[in-house]
């Protein structure tokens, strides 16, 4: 099923569906979007690859395994959640920085907004992984009953 | 801020996720994997010693105000239930390495062990109704993928029907949860203690009912108790201990937690007479599930339901004194349980087999692994002075002064059972001589008995301790029972986590 | 006390120890440790002023249940502290010569004196549930005992028919000690002692009775709970002389015999005494004479006595008390004797069966004496201690308080056999035309004890007052409840006790001479005997196992459509009936109005469901399921979440993907089911839904005060810094609960990850499967 059409559609909207997926996660604190989404956005066009070209040229798209994708999301979205005890105050309790910006606007900067990044990081991971691990050629060999 | 309280679910995941960045080198993520136990289990200590000091302690996660917020709550039912989780986990985790095939170790098998950990540990902790059902989700996929990480048929096929009939369980717990929030508005425990007494009876019954099937699924409760008999004998003995030390006393716990707390069980109509008719049931079935198997995992298996069924009975009694007798026996018998599987273990990599009747000869050949399984079963059949016993008296003493003789009786009658299926194996795996036919057992190496048997020895020694240290420790589970139903109900646990708000 | 109290616990591990290093030397040494107790429990008694008990609490165990250890000793305790400690030591030096050289005798006398601990801990116990545990411990060292020679499998099921049967007793002994410290408000013996008429008064006494007696019964062999005693001969002799004869199986008669100024002096009490104490007299008695097994005629002679002596307690008369404690003191020396020179005879010729023994007393003469000598004192042939006994015995019975004549038939009958009996044990194997050449003369360790209690049986019977009366008086009293004068003799006067006497040795050594024929005539009757208790213990266990195997086969069957149809069920019958009969359909729900595009959504989605349930093929019913997940999808966005919609319609499309992707690997769509089944459980998922549904409207109607929803609305954007209410509350409000979440995925995904790793090597690993 390597269709030459479904190729070049994905070579056009691999850098779209990531880009979309960025945009999702970095405007989910306020408008519709988040880590969960974007996340699920920025798994597709990798996806996409494995159905029409190969697991492996996927593969290569990461920048990390899949499986350190989601080990450094938990890191994150954990890091986070613990970063809180070490400033002496409960688990997960956000912090927020206001950057005034040029044009009289403010930049609301804080650490959930890391959290929905390790969010992102291991839903893409997860999706990944499990698209990779099913798409593999060699069947599952089970063992037949051995009792 | 209350650092102890969350400190027992960030050390698991912490020590998960390391452990995961170390998969290459099994040596590392060991040496990870035991401090992180090592953490887990001092935490687990500085709760209990926090709790004792300073009564119920409570923190509000992301620092929202309850009911808003999370809240992370520790009583002494909580502490308790920590430290066995801490305990076990020390236990295990040594005993794993020298135990588990290399091959299943490699496959993340110590990141699952403390993501496990992690959502045991949350489980008991929390305060709020739907992260316990995050918490219990954390703990059925761990589950499952470490069941099925041998990845041999018969483990698939167990780990099956362990997620599916899990899976029910979960989807029925959070439709509970959802009508509940429908019905009353809020999540938080200690808020909906508050709020539940004025709702409508017939609604506050049903639901109740729903918990009592979501919970009665995840403790094996009769007649719902079909995954685990299906599941744990095919486990790695270190995998089916640390399940039958936690597992199952989760379930347990939440109905505690539940029918304490949100519903007042000799509120919710017929709740209570179901629970008793049950528990009674569950003694019954799981005893005589037991007498009929002839292999030593599957037969624990079946005497975990059975146990099972006395903390219920413990529960539905609903007495202060029956009270702290569940929570007492499920200390004891968390001990007693994962130290038996320990056994069972070690007594599988000598012997090559788990089948009674292939078994034989060790009480010759090691009276030591003798006194190590000895401690424990009569534990568990509740001979003095050993753990089971008070565990045991505390009950009948509970059900004699409720006059609930027949579930006294029944009680009585399957702790002989117990004794008898414990002497059972007493003869087949250490009295009778070995079959001819049986190659001779295979010598451990002096690393591998350390690593094993240390763990296992402690365990079984527990069983000793907790017995002779019945006083102090019968005074704990009354302060936990006090907490839980107390002479104003659970007034304090809900003045300190709503008097938590700024 | 607790030091000495505790010591033979401690030092029962080190025992092992002092055996590899003393050898055959280390009975003697052993023996010194129930001797010091003995004289350190015998001098702190006869310091104490005369008719006091002495009370200690050593420590309070868990006092909030009323478990405290508190000992106590006072002149029945004594009593028993010396018969235990001092054929306790007699058996401990037999025992280095009888097991000589077996590889784990140092194994054997740690379970002895285990069991001597805890066999002293009944008798000096001070609190109900110390009691308990203590009788507990002594069926547990019974039962490591019995099973000594645990390759042999008559052993292991006797060790385990002894561990049963004394359990059924121990767990009703707690029942019936719990009730018992209810009713009395305290489990301290001298509490319960002193409260008789509340305890009497209270609504649970006749419980207490019976569960206290059946303890007792079940340990003291009585019957219908006496087969365990004969098969648990299995034991080494030492054992059987120590547990199953002088110690342990009357721990069932101290039990009785402390807790009768509390519980005693009611008809339900006596009555029960008498009757099972007569019964089990007479069917001892009965049993031993058609026994050929030394050690097996022994074990039903004892019997016989545990049932008189019971018998002699429910009389409850200070005379019956006191023939009861003298009958005691008799059958522990001459039958402690006898048990030993069975252990020697066995020894010596390598059978047990009495009729391939005669004539020995050529090999073994002074073994031969002393069984001659027990055995007169068996028969209760004067002047030996036996004799008196037996005397007290027939005077306390004409005496009875109730039906005195016909229990004085049935003691003289088992008399009569008791007396055949010793001559069958005594005299047969001594006498006569010898049958054996070979013949190993034993050591001088197993000649020692046997003589003591054979010698001791003798000369007590000389002076039976001087030497037993300053020990036998005061251990009446705490029975009796009042200072007892008792005065023994050999010599009581021609009365209707020493009539019975004569006409019972008369009838017993005709009984002796003719046996054989005796034995063949009434052979018949032993049918009954083989379908008495014996026969129901091996019904119930093959009953328990029918019963076990039934209804595990009925519950698990291993298949997992009836364990989600059974969950589901138990679901059903749990709400439905709040629900439906009660409430659920009251008139609830006013004003549902149904938008169109809601109702669009309230058929789609149903309707795909149907699709995907019913559909024979994988690829329609993925599909179906896809469109229910766009229907939810649907449903988020009218009701105002874009983005949990478009997630929801990523997650669909990408589980579409995800389950085509796995088809691949998938063998052939079957169906499994019979159309009956599927419709069953159709109707039952049907049932479910509905019910889950109206519960849904239900509790959707509930007045309540605002849900927590609001304060979110209201505090998203001031303190959270967020618009967007369903982010903040993912990653602030209940970021833990996506904490939970991402850990449960990226658990999923290693679980993927290592399963198709793991099959992945298969090939390679597993003997190259395909």
């Amino acid at each position: 099923m390597k269709s030459l059409i479904l190729q070049t559609a994905t070579r056009y909207l691999f850098p779209l569906l990531v880009l979309y997926s960025v945009f999702l996660l970095v405007r989910g604190h306020h408008e519709p979007g988040g880590g969960f989404i974007g996340g699920l956005m920025a798994a597709a066009p990798i996806a996409l690859c494995a159905l029409a070209y190969d697991v492996d040229v996927a593969r290569n798209l990461l920048p990390l395994r899949p499986i350190r994708l989601l080990a450094l999301g938990l890191a994150t979205a954990a890091g986070v959640s613990i970063g809180a005890l070490f400033m002496g105050r409960p688990l997960l309790t956000g912090s927020w920085v206001e950057l005034p910006m040029p044009g009289g606007g403010v930049l609301d900067l804080g650490t959930p907004l890391l959290f929905d990044l390790g969010i992102y990081l291991v839903v893409l991971g997860v999706v990944t992984q499990i698209i990779f691990s099913l798409a593999t050629k060699s069947p599952l060999h089970w063992e037949r009953d051995e009792s | 801020m209350n650092l102890v309280t969350v400190l027992p679910i960030v050390i698991p995941l912490v020590t998960a996720i390391v452990s995961l960045f170390a998969w290459r080198s099994l040596r590392v993520q060991r040496w990870i994997s035991l401090a992180g136990a090592a953490g887990l289990l001092g935490s687990a200590v500085a709760l209990l010693v926090a709790v004792r000091a300073g009564g119920i302690q409570a923190t509000q996660i992301g620092d929202w105000p309850a009911p808003y917020g999370i809240t992370f709550v520790a009583d002494h039912l909580t502490a308790t239930m920590v430290l066995l989780a801490g305990i076990i986990g020390m236990a295990v985790v040594p005993y794993s390495c020298a135990s588990v095939d290399r091959e299943q170790e490699e496959a993340a098998y110590h990141p699952l062990l403390h993501v496990l950990l992690m959502g045991v540990c949350g489980a008991f902790l929390t305060g709020d109704l739907f992260n316990l059902y995050v918490w219990f989700e954390v703990m059925l996929i761990s589950s499952f993928v470490l069941m099925g990480l041998g990845g041999r048929r018969p483990q698939l096929e167990g780990a099956l029907k362990y997620v599916a009939l899990n899976l029910i369980a979960s989807f029925i717990f959070l439709v509970s949860v959802g009508l509940l929030y429908a019905a009353v508005g809020t999540l938080n425990m200690a808020d909906l203690a508050t709020r539940v007494p004025d709702l409508d009876r017939g609604i506050a019954t049903s639901l109740a009912m729903s918990f009592l099937v979501a919970f009665g699924v995840k403790a094996a409760v009769f007649p719902l108790f079909f995954w685990l008999p299906a599941s744990y004998h095919t486990q790695p003995a270190a995998v089916a201990a640390i399940f039958a030390g936690l597992l199952t006393k989760v379930g347990v716990y939440a109905m505690f937690r539940v029918f304490t707390l949100v519903f007042v069980l000799r509120d919710v109509g017929a709740t209570q007479t179901l629970l008793l008719v049950l528990s009674m049931l569950t003694m019954v079935t799981g005893v005589l599930g037991a007498v009929a198997q002839n292999e030593l995992r599957r037969l624990l298996s079946f005497h975990i339901i059975s146990q099972i069924g006395y903390m219920v009975v413990a529960l539905a009694l609903f007495t202060p004194l029956s009270i702290a007798a569940g929570v007492f026996f499920v200390a004891h018998n968390t001990l007693a349980k994962s130290t038996l599987f320990l056994v069972s273990g070690v007594v599988e990599r000598r012997r090559g087999t788990y089948d009674l009747d292939r078994l034989g000869g060790t009480y010759r050949e090691s009276p030591w692994l003798a006194l190590l399984f000895a401690l424990p079963a009569l534990a568990l059949a509740g001979i003095p002075p050993l753990s089971g016993f008070v565990a045991k008296l505390e009950i009948v003493q509970a059900g004699l002064e409720a006059d609930a003789y027949i579930a006294v009786a029944t009680a009585l009658a399957v702790s002989l059972l117990t004794l008898f299926s414990m002497s059972k194996i007493w003869n087949a795996v250490f009295w009778q001589p070995p079959p001819a036919s049986e190659p001779p057992p295979r010598r451990p190496p002096a690393g591998e008995r350390w690593l094993m048997e240390c763990p296992t020895a402690v365990m079984a020694a527990f069983t000793v301790v907790v017995g002779l240290a019945a006083g102090p420790l019968f005074g704990w589970t009354q302060a936990a029972a006090d907490e839980l139903l107390g002479p104003f109900g659970p007034s304090g646990y809900v003045e300190r986590v709503l008097g938590e708000q700024r | 006390m607790t030091l000495f109290f505790l010591a033979p616990f401690l030092l029962a591990p080190l025992l092992p120890l002092l055996d590899r290093w003393f050898g055959n030397k280390a009975g003697w040494l052993i023996a010194c440790v129930p001797i010091l107790i003995g004289i350190y429990y015998g001098d702190l008694w006869w310091s104490l002023p005369a008719g006091e008990e002495r009370t200690s609490v050593s420590w309070a165990w868990a006092p909030q249940l009323g478990l405290r250890l508190t000992l106590m000793i006072d002149g029945l305790g004594l009593f028993f502290v010396l018969l235990i400690t001092a054929v306790g030591a007699l058996v401990s030096i037999y025992a280095s010569g009888y097991l000589a050289g077996h590889d784990r005798l140092g194994r054997f006398h740690a379970y002895m004196m285990f069991f001597m601990g805890a066999m002293l801990g009944i008798v000096l116990a001070g609190n109900l549930l110390t009691l308990y545990m203590c009788w507990e411990l002594t069926s547990l060292a019974s039962f490591l005992l019995i099973g000594f020679d645990n390759e042999r499998r008559e052993a292991r099921a006797a060790a385990t028919q002894a561990l049963v049967t004394t359990a059924v007793g121990g767990l009703c002994l707690l029942a019936g000690f719990v009730l018992l410290g209810l009713a009395a408000d305290s489990f301290e013996l001298t509490d319960v002692l002193a409260r008789k008429d509340a305890i009497q008064r209270h609504g649970s006494y006749p419980a207490i009775v019976v569960l206290v007696l059946i303890g007792a019964f079940t340990k003291s062999a009585q019957f219908p709970f006496h087969f365990w005693l004969p098969n648990a001969m299995e034991a080494p002799t030492p054992v059987s002389a120590y547990l199953h004869s002088a110690t342990m199986v009357k721990a069932g008669i101290f039990l009785v015999a402390r807790l009768t100024p509390a519980l005693g002096g009611t008809p339900l009490w006596a009555g029960t005494l008498t009757t099972v104490g007569a019964v089990t007299m007479f069917v001892g008695a009965y049993l031993a004479f058609f026994e050929h097994d030394l050690k097996g005629v022994l074990a039903y002679l004892t019997i016989n006595v545990l049932g008189t002596l019971m018998m002699l307690l429910g009389f409850g008369t200070p005379l019956a008390v006191q023939a009861a404690m003298v009958y005691l003191v008799a059958h522990a020396l001459y039958k402690g004797a006898l048990f030993l020179v069975a252990g020697i005879v066995d020894h010596a010729t390598g059978t047990r069966d009495l009729r391939k023994m005669a004539g020995l007393i050529r090999r073994l003469p002074l073994t031969g004496a002393v069984a001659l000598a027990a055995a007169l004192s068996m028969a209760g042939v004067a002047p030996t201690f036996g004799y008196v006994a037996k005397e007290v015995f027939l005077d306390a019975v004409w005496h009875a308080p109730f039906v005195p004549i016909l229990l004085t038939v049935v003691s003289v009958v088992s008399s009569i056999l008791l007396v055949a009996g010793a001559g069958r044990v005594g005299i047969g194997p001594f006498f006569g035309r010898p049958t054996q050449d070979e013949c190993d003369p034993p050591g001088m360790t197993m000649q020692v004890a046997p003589l003591v209690l054979a010698v001791a049986g003798v000369v007590t019977g000389l002076a039976p007052q001087t030497l037993m009366g300053p020990l036998l008086g005061p251990a009446l009293e705490p029975i009796a409840g009042e200072p007892v004068k008792m005065y023994l003799t050999l010599w009581h006067g021609v009365g209707v006790p020493f009539v019975l006497s004569l006409v019972v040795l008369a009838a017993g050594i005709a009984c002796y001479i003719v046996r054989g024929s005796l034995q063949r005539h009434l052979a018949g009757s032993l049918a009954v005997a083989r379908w008495g208790p014996a026969k129901w213990y091996e019904w119930s266990l093959a009953g328990l196992y029918w019963v076990a195997d039934w209804q595990t086969r009925m519950l698990q069957p291993g298949r997992l459509p009836r364990y989600v149809f059974v969950t589901s069920s138990v679901l059903l019958l749990l709400t439905i009936e709040e629900i439906v009969l009660r409430g659920g359909l009251r008139e609830h729900y006013p004003g549902i109005d149904v938008r169109p595009h809601e109702a669009f959504a309230a058929v789609l989605i149903p309707a795909a469901a149907l699709v995907a349930a019913a559909s024979r093929s994988r690829l329609a019913s993925v599909a179906a399921l896809g469109v229910v997940g766009y229907g939810v999808a649907w449903l988020f966005s009218i009701f105002s979440a874009p983005d949990l919609a478009a997630t929801q319609i990523v997650i669909e499309s990408l589980t579409v993907i995800l389950f085509v992707l796995a088809f691949a690997r998938l063998p052939k769509y079957t169906l499994a089911s019979s159309p009956r089944r599927r419709l069953r459980d159709a109707l039952l998922a049907g049932a479910v839904g509905i019910v889950l549904t109206l519960l849904l409207l239900q509790a959707t109607h509930e007045p309540h005060p605002p849900p927590i929803s609001e304060w979110y609305v209201e505090h998203s954007v001031p303190a959270a810094h967020g618009r967007n209410i369903v982010n903040v509350i993912l990653v602030d409000f209940r970021a833990l609960d996506t904490l939970g979440e991402i850990t449960v995925l990226a658990t999923a995904a290693i679980g993927v990850w290592m399963l198709v790793r793991l099959s992945a090597q298969a090939p390679a690993k597993r003997e190259g499967y395909e």
